[in-house]
Formats: C-alpha cells, sequence, structure tokens
C-alpha cells in the first residue's frame, strides 16, 4: 500500500514536469503577447516595450524561459506578468472559492446522481426509468453554457436576483441569516448547474451496474430469503454498484475544472476557472504555468484519491 | 439502512431546501441601498500605481484616488488641478559669430529682447532672449527680424532629424505653482519634491513606466521652492504640457523604496491626493474606494466607490439589471431596447474613435488617388452606419473626431456615388473585364481585406464593403485573424492589400505616430506607409506650436489634405451610450462663489456623463446635506 504511494507519487512528479514543459510550449506558441497596452498604441516607445521583455525575459530564447519559469516557481519567486505578484499567492487567494464551488458541486453531482440512478434501476422498465434517461441525456448533451445562460437569463430578467459574483452588492442586509444565505445562493446556483453533467453520468453508470447487480445471483438469494426489497436494493445491490461511482470521483474533478472555466466566467465567480481564462487571454505565461502546474497536481491527486477509495469499498482490488 | 436511506433521500432533500430558501432570500432582499456607488469593470486592474499602468480598468480606479498637476474639465479645455497656475515662457538663443553680431542683434530686437546675458563660447557668441509666449513661430518670426537687419546667425545642429534645421534653439519652460492645501491620505503635505520623484520615477528604467516617451524631451526639472515647480523642455512640444496630467505619486512613502518592491508595498492599496481613498480590494471580485473626507475640495457626498470586476459585457449587462451596478455602457444593438424604457436614464455622444479602412500604399492599385477616392465613393458609409452600429454613429471626416476642439466640422463627407467611382475607375484605365472585375495592363483590380477575429463590427464592415465594391466590378476577398497574428504576419511586416482597423485617440492633436513618413518601420503605426512631405511638415510643425490659434490652423490643414488623399476610407465614429436606473444619482458640485453648491441631474458632457464622481450623490441620502448650502 505505502510502496503503491510512493510509487504513483514519483511517477506523478515526473507526469507534472512533462505536462508543464508541454503546456508551456503550447502557451508559447499561440499568437500574441503579453502586453498590457494592446499592441496598437501610439503611446508605447519601442524603449517602454524593450524594458518590458527584458523584465519578464521575454527577449530570452524559449528553452531559457521555461528553465527561468521553473526556477522561479520553485524558489516562490514566479510573478505574474499580470499585476507583478507571486504567482502562487495568486492562486492560493482562489483556491478557498474554488474548492468550495467544486466540493459542493461534487456532493450536489453525487447525491442527485446517485438517486437518480438507484430510482432508475429500482424502476427498469418503467416510465420513472424512461424520464430519468431523458433528463440524463438532456443535461448530457446540452452544452453546459447554453443551460446556463437560460437558467441566468430567466432568474434575472423573471426575478430580477442577483447572481454574480459571491454576494450581493450595494445592500444593507437585515441580519446574518439573509446575509448567510444570500451568500449561500451565490455558491449553490453555479455549483448545481456545474453539477448538470455530473449528475446525468454518475446516474448513467450507477444505473447500468446496478441493473447488472440486481440480476446477480446473490440478489436472488436475498430476495428468496424475505429480505425486505430496500434491503436487497440498498444493502445488497448499491453496495456492490458503488464502485463505478467512486472512480468517477477521479474523473469529476479535471471535469469539474474544465467545466468552472465557463461558469465561473459567466457567474463572474472568483475562482481558479475564471483565473486562468484571464490568464490566457492576457497571455500571462508565468501565471498559466503554474496554474497548469497546480491543476494538472490536484488531477493526478484526485486519481490517486479515487483508486485508494475503490479499494477501500471494494475487496477486490489490490494496490500493487 | 437508515443512514443509506439518509444519503439517498436527505442530501438532495436538503440541497432543494437551501436553494429554495436561498432563492426566495435572494428575490425579496431587502432594497435599502447603501450610500455607494457600484461601477462595473470590464478585466481586472492589473496595478493602482498609475505611473506604471496601461490598461483603461486600471486607469479608472486609479482616477479617483490620485490627481495631476493638470485635469480636463468638462468641456476638454486643460484647468488646473494640483496646479493653480501654469506659465509657459520660451528661451531662444542665436549663435554669432562676433559680439558685435549679437549686440546689433539685440539692439535690432529691442522690446523683445528684455534679457541679454552674452555668454562667451569658443565657437562664436550666444544671445538669449525669453519669451513669454513659447513655440516655434514665435521663435522664426525673431530670426525674421534678424534676417531682414541683414544679420545670419550660425546655425545650430538640429536636436533630431525632423522638420528643417533653423539656426536657432528654442526652449520652452512651464513654471507650475501649485495648491497649498492638499495633502496625502496619510496626511503628508504635498509638495513640489511629490512631482519631482514622480518625474524622475517615470524616467526610471527600473519602473517600466508606459509614460516615459511622454518626458523624454524634459531636460532639466527644478523645485525652487516647495510649491512651485519649474520643466524645462530641450524644445518646444506642446503634447507636453498635457503630459502633466499624470497622476503624482507620494514620495514621501516610494522614494527610499527600490521600484521593485513597490508592487508589493504600495500598487495595492495606494496612497494619492485624491477624492477617494482605497479601502479593500479582493482579487477579481471588487476593488472598494472609501470617501477622503478631508480632500481638498471638499467630501464627496458618496460614503464609498465599489469597481465590480466583471469578465465581460454580457455579465455587466446582467449586472446592472440586478441593480449591482449602477451604470451599463449599452452596445449599438441593445440601445433600441432601453432608449425608450421609463426606466432608466440613457446618455449618448459621439466617442474619440474611428474606424477606417487602410490601405497599403506600397501595392501599386492603390497608389493612384483615383482608386482610393472610387473605393471610398463607392461604399455606402450611411447604409454601414444604419445596420452595423443601429444608427448609433456619424460619418468620419478624417483623422479627428468632433469632440475634440480643433476638429473641422466644415469637411464634406464623400457622397455614396457609385457611378462617380465606376466614371473614376474609367477614368483610371480600370476597364471592366469579361469576368465582370475591371482590368488594367492585365491585371485584375482584386484584393484582400483584412480584419480580426472576434469584433464584429469589423467583421461586418469588411462583408459590407465586398459587396458594394462587388458592384462597382471590384473584387475583394475578405479574411478574418486572430488579432494577434494580424499584427503579427500582416500588419507588422507590411504584407496586407487592405485593412479594417480603428483608432481610438485621446484628445491629442499630435498624429505623428500615426501618419509621419518616419514611421513606416514594422512595429510603427504608419503601416499604411503614408508618406507626403506637406503632411510631414504639418505634423512636426503642430507639435512645437503652443498657441490655440495656430493649432486650429495646422490641425484644420492636416485634417483636410489627408482627407482629400484618401490613404484610408474613414468610416465612422461610433456613439458611446450609457444608461442608469432613472434618478438614481444627481449631481451637486461647488459653485465659483464660497459656499455655493449647484446641483443638476447627471447630464452628458464632453467629458463623458460620468465627470466628476466625487459630486454624485444619491437623491435618498439628501438629508445628509445641509439645506442652506443648496442653491438650484
Amino acid at each position: 500500500m505505502i510502496s503503491f504511494i510512493i510509487r504513483r507519487l514519483a511517477l506523478s512528479v515526473v507526469m507534472l514536469f512533462i505536462i508543464s514543459i508541454i503546456s508551456f510550449f503550447i502557451i508559447t506558441l499561440t499568437p500574441g503577447s503579453p502586453y498590457p497596452w494592446g499592441e496598437l498604441n501610439p503611446k508605447i516607445s519601442a524603449e517602454v516595450k524593450a524594458n518590458f521583455r527584458k523584465k519578464f525575459h521575454l527577449d530570452r530564447p524559449l528553452h531559457e524561459q521555461y528553465a527561468l519559469i521553473v526556477r522561479d516557481l520553485f524558489t516562490g519567486n514566479l510573478r505574474s506578468i499580470k499585476d507583478d505578484r507571486p504567482v502562487m499567492s495568486r492562486i492560493l487567494e482562489r483556491l478557498p472559492a474554488t474548492v468550495a464551488l467544486n466540493i459542493t458541486s461534487i456532493v450536489i453531482s453525487l447525491s442527485f446522481g446517485t438517486l437518480l440512478g438507484v430510482t432508475a434501476a429500482r424502476f427498469h422498465g418503467h416510465w420513472q426509468d424512461a424520464l430519468g434517461s431523458i433528463i440524463a441525456f438532456l443535461f448530457i448533451a446540452l452544452p453546459g453554457f447554453w443551460i446556463t445562460y437560460v437558467v441566468v437569463i430567466a432568474l434575472v430578467k423573471g426575478f430580477g436576483v442577483p447572481i454574480l459574483g459571491t454576494h450581493s452588492y450595494g445592500i444593507e442586509f437585515p441580519n446574518t441569516l439573509a446575509s448567510g444565505l444570500d451568500t449561500l445562493w451565490h455558491l449553490l446556483l453555479p455549483a448545481t448547474i456545474l453539477a448538470l453533467g455530473g449528475i446525468a453520468s454518475q446516474s448513467r453508470y450507477l444505473r447500468a451496474t446496478m441493473i447488472e447487480s440486481l440480476r446477480e445471483d446473490y440478489i436472488r438469494t436475498a430476495r428468496s430469503k424475505g429480505l425486505s426489497e430496500e434491503v436487497v436494493l440498498y444493502k445488497h445491490a448499491l453496495r456492490n454498484s458503488i464502485r463505478p461511482i467512486i472512480a468517477g470521483i477521479g474523473m469529476l474533478l479535471p471535469a469539474l475544472i474544465g467545466g468552472a472555466v465557463v461558469i465561473e466566467t459567466i457567474f463572474a465567480y472568483p475562482g481558479m476557472g475564471r483565473l486562468g481564462y484571464e490568464a490566457v487571454l492576457e497571455r500571462d505565461y508565468p501565471m498559466l504555468v503554474a496554474l497548469n502546474f497546480v491543476v494538472a497536481a490536484l488531477v493526478l491527486l484526485g486519481n490517486l484519491i479515487s483508486d485508494l477509495l475503490a479499494a477501500a469499498v471494494d475487496p477486490r482490488v489490490r494496490l500493487e | 439502512m437508515r443512514s443509506i436511506r439518509l444519503f439517498l433521500y436527505g442530501i438532495p432533500a436538503a440541497l432543494i431546501l437551501l436553494v429554495v430558501a436561498a432563492f426566495v432570500n435572494a428575490s425579496f432582499l431587502s432594497v435599502a441601498k447603501k450610500n455607494e456607488m457600484s461601477i462595473g469593470t470590464i478585466g481586472e486592474p492589473s496595478t493602482l500605481n498609475p505611473i506604471q499602468q496601461a490598461d483603461s480598468a486600471s486607469g479608472q480606479v486609479a482616477g479617483l484616488m490620485f490627481n495631476g498637476l493638470l485635469k480636463y474639465n468638462q468641456d476638454l479645455e486643460v484647468v488646473g488641478d494640483l496646479a493653480t497656475t501654469w506659465d509657459l515662457s520660451q528661451e531662444t538663443t542665436f549663435q554669432f559669430a562676433t559680439e558685435e553680431e549679437a549686440t546689433t542683434a539685440c539692439a535690432a530686437l529691442d522690446g523683445i529682447c528684455w534679457e541679454v546675458p552674452l555668454k562667451t563660447s569658443h565657437e562664436g557668441k550666444l544671445l538669449f532672449i525669453q519669451l513669454q509666449e513659447p513655440g516655434l513661430k514665435t521663435s522664426d518670426e525673431l530670426e525674421k527680424i534678424l534676417l531682414k537687419k541683414g544679420l545670419h546667425p550660425l546655425s545650430f545642429p538640429p536636436l533630431e532629424k525632423e522638420g528643417k534645421e533653423r539656426p536657432f534653439k528654442a526652449e520652452p519652460t512651464i513654471r507650475f505653482t501649485l495648491r497649498k492645501d492638499v495633502h496625502w491620505h496619510d496626511g503628508a503635505p504635498f509638495t513640489s519634491a511629490d512631482v519631482a520623484f514622480t518625474y524622475h520615477a517615470i524616467m526610471d528604467a527600473r519602473v517600466a513606466s508606459p509614460s516615459s516617451s511622454d518626458f523624454e524631451l524634459v531636460s532639466a526639472l527644478e523645485t525652487p521652492n516647495p510649491y512651485s515647480v519649474v520643466v524645462r523642455y530641450k524644445k518646444p512640444f506642446s503634447p507636453a504640457l498635457l503630459s502633466w496630467m499624470q497622476s503624482i505619486l507620494p514620495a514621501h512613502l516610494l522614494e527610499k523604496v527600490e521600484p521593485a518592491k513597490w508592487a508589493q508595498i504600495y500598487n495595492r492599496h495606494p496612497i494619492g491626493t485624491g477624492p477617494f481613498k482605497f479601502g479593500n480590494w479582493k482579487t477579481n471580485e471588487y476593488i472598494r474606494l472609501v470617501k477622503n473626507p478631508d480632500y481638498f475640495r471638499g467630501s464627496p457626498w458618496l460614503d464609498s466607490v465599489v469597481f465590480r470586476v466583471l469578465p465581460d459585457p454580457l455579465t455587466l449587462q446582467l449586472a446592472f439589471q440586478t441593480k449591482q451596478v449602477d451604470f451599463w455602457a449599452v452596445e449599438p444593438w441593445a440601445v433600441k431596447g432601453v432608449e425608450n424604457d421609463k426606466r432608466f436614464d440613457l446618455f449618448s455622444s459621439a466617442g474619440n474613435t474611428y474606424n477606417y479602412i487602410g490601405w497599403n500604399l506600397e501595392r501599386v492599385m492603390f497608389q493612384d488617388l483615383r482608386v482610393r477616392k472610387a473605393l471610398a465613393e463607392a461604399v455606402n458609409i450611411p447604409q454601414m452606419i444604419k445596420y452595423i452600429l443601429y444608427g448609433r454613429g456619424i460619418q468620419s471626416t478624417g483623422i479627428f473626431t468632433p469632440k475634440m476642439w480643433f476638429f473641422d466640422p466644415k469637411i464634406q463627407p464623400l457622397p455614396y456615388d457609385p457611378k462617380a467611382a465606376e466614371a473614376l475607375l474609367d477614368q483610371a484605365g480600370w476597364k471592366v473585364g469579361t469576368d465582370g472585375i475591371r482590368m488594367k495592363d492585365g491585371k485584375r483590380l482584386s484584393f484582400t481585406l483584412l480584419a480580426n477575429n472576434g469584433n464584429e463590427v469589423r467583421r461586418d464592415i469588411a462583408t459590407l464593403v465586398q459587396d458594394d465594391l462587388k458592384k462597382i466590378g471590384v473584387e475583394v476577398k475578405v479574411e478574418i485573424y486572430e488579432w494577434s497574428v494580424l499584427l503579427k504576419r500582416f500588419v507588422n511586416k507590411g504584407e496586407f492589400d487592405a485593412i479594417v482597423l480603428g483608432w481610438g485617440l485621446g484628445n491629442d492633436f499630435d498624429q505623428y505616430a500615426i501618419w509621419h513618413s518616419s514611421k513606416t518601420h514594422p512595429e510603427e503605426l504608419n503601416f499604411v506607409h503614408y508618406k507626403d512631405p506637406e503632411v510631414d511638415h504639418l505634423l512636426t510643425d503642430i507639435r512645437q506650436e503652443y498657441s490655440r490659434p495656430e493649432i486650429l490652423r495646422l490641425a484644420t490643414k492636416l485634417q483636410q489634405t489627408i482627407y482629400a488623399d484618401q490613404p484610408y476610407i474613414f468610416l465612422f465614429v461610433p456613439e458611446g451610450t450609457s444608461v442608469m436606473w432613472k434618478n438614481s444619482y444627481r449631481i451637486r458640485r461647488p459653485g465659483s462663489k464660497p459656499g455655493e453648491w449647484i446641483d443638476s441631474p447627471v447630464t452628458m458632457t464632453k467629458a463623458g456623463w460620468n465627470y466628476d464622481i466625487e459630486w454624485f450623490y444619491r437623491p435618498e441620502y439628501i438629508p445628509k446635506i445641509p439645506a442652506t448650502q443648496i442653491i438650484k
């Protein structure tokens, strides 16, 4: 077990470096430059541009730039081109919002996904199953940003409800309950929309494995023992079908971070997804390398955790 | 069993309950507004240090916390801000071979040569003349007087190789007198040392200030006492005056700190002199400024101003509709939807930008003025304004826009006249070929028109131009590229036929960088390779003149000459529109007499509807203002 973890971590470090090299070169291959003033600006002299390039090593060859970025990343001196602040502190200040959004979203997608999956399997072949399938396929098929805009327009046009950022602005809250609920609203709305795809895929996985489990001999045995349908369903079938969900958590993480870029931008939510989106627009190379590094690390960690969890819940899985 | 069921049903039920409760709370939220203005800004400011910023988001926020020596008033006239007065003068130096000649010259200039310090130099004798009026012309006139008397000054080596060589040195000086009642937000007094520090910081390469080119011609900056600043220039350069709108930094806080450390100690929580002080900054969420009760013009009415950082115009619209920001810059297509809406106040005016199609004048087909004129006349610009801007714009008549005081309103826009265009092309030898496209010497009148991706206005312009020109037998191929590809592969290398672009200009008559024939190198802005000796002279002269009538004369000539030459098709000046919720703000600013206040609704001025935010107030907070001070 321990040696497995160590081996996986060592492999992850190698992976991280490969990822960072690839991401740096992809970023620098995209046309554009990180000038904060736009390129056709009559007020900016060539000297100012040269000074700027020098300050951020943009005058060096690419491999040197990369080496300098990695060196600075590990000595903690890597600075964002945008505002000259250390990249790590910029990422860390976004982390709480991102973690809150993603955890809420994982909780929502797991709980609703499981409920929908179990219900669909239980009423396999009935209208409940058909309805569940339609809903799931709708969520999978419709692009997330489209659903988001529909929800947003309905809420804004129909109810005039504030939805952007982490809380409402310019308002005197009557009490802490109101302000607490307000903050919660600004978290739950994007988290729910972010979770829709997860709910759909989780419920489909679970439905499939549940239906399979329900055909197993031990289920027939349990039923013939006279156990109640609920016990059969939850204790015997569900427990044996839970693995794809656990494995899914590892896969949810990258999907959530990808989806969060869109959702965070639409909701003006101050998370890492939007940080990345803005860094791409600004061609903030150091920021992007650092951000890719952190996200890749999170994904690798998520995979490791889901492998460990799978071993914990399923005795057939051995970590070697 | 129970725990499984709790997980299966309990968590979703609880979540649904929470969402419902939060939604109900959000939709019935009390509408008690704080005495706070909320402004949406697209994109996060990079720094609040005004000498290091180049993005408009940063400038907008820092503008409320800082002052310059000068500023624009509502009518875009230059007035004092931290300076109460500024006097211009100019020292002109002539050089003569002998002392006798110099003495005679000084006698000849009787009446204006009021100071005659004759200095001996090994090359001859120098004669200094100080005049109240700076500018090249005044020195030129002195030279004429001398020449008339048969006195021939020796020639000076010119400072730069631009314009013609002149036998004198003209060095303007600006003397600023500063306000004595200004304090920094930390209580320290504002003095001339701050001005000197700001200038030196801008010129410091470690600071990498994008404003440094504005101050390159300064030869010396002196501070004879805490409330006066004397700036000397190497040569007449009138836009330099506007550069003193530059916000001033506090010397006492930054002088002893390495510029590399400013990002940590200052740039994200600056100390300024302005009507608002820095409050707090939550990255990618908001920047809050709070009122400066000790502001030298008086405390603002608002308690605070919050800038909400939003990712794009659509989000800004959503924020406005849910009353999360107080203003919304409406896109042209959306104006129809709000202009008759009783809930809003609407402010529109033509901006300082214009769109154009630039011809690459290195291409032989565009070197014929008749061809350029024909192409311009064949493009239906009024229709373009109607369909692309939804009528929210006016046809451009050249390099200046109507808001500028030196704009020439008498220039008539070229009419839409495809018949005349066809006649012109026939005359120029471009005859319609067998495929319907005009030909001359075996070449087809066909070119590629470039535009950048993501800019719908420019893409639509390209499409309409393609359509219009097809009607007179000109083939246009439209190609759309990503902005940076467009610049790198085509514009900077000069490898294009024609391009749709726009210029957003300040309020500056100095267009040297865009039109002078020396600015045609890669990455320079005269990428259409426009070269005209007369325009070159006008461009060098206008930036050396200080007197309004003279600037107006040169600017008019400049605008007329370039418009007649049609190096671009000057398309249109779009109108900008902003809305706010009806009567959510009014303005109460000090009158001319002490204790007098002028109250007015928010209106559009030349400087925009949001000029003087420190005097904006929310009418529901009106009791907080002493009624005795109010006059209508």
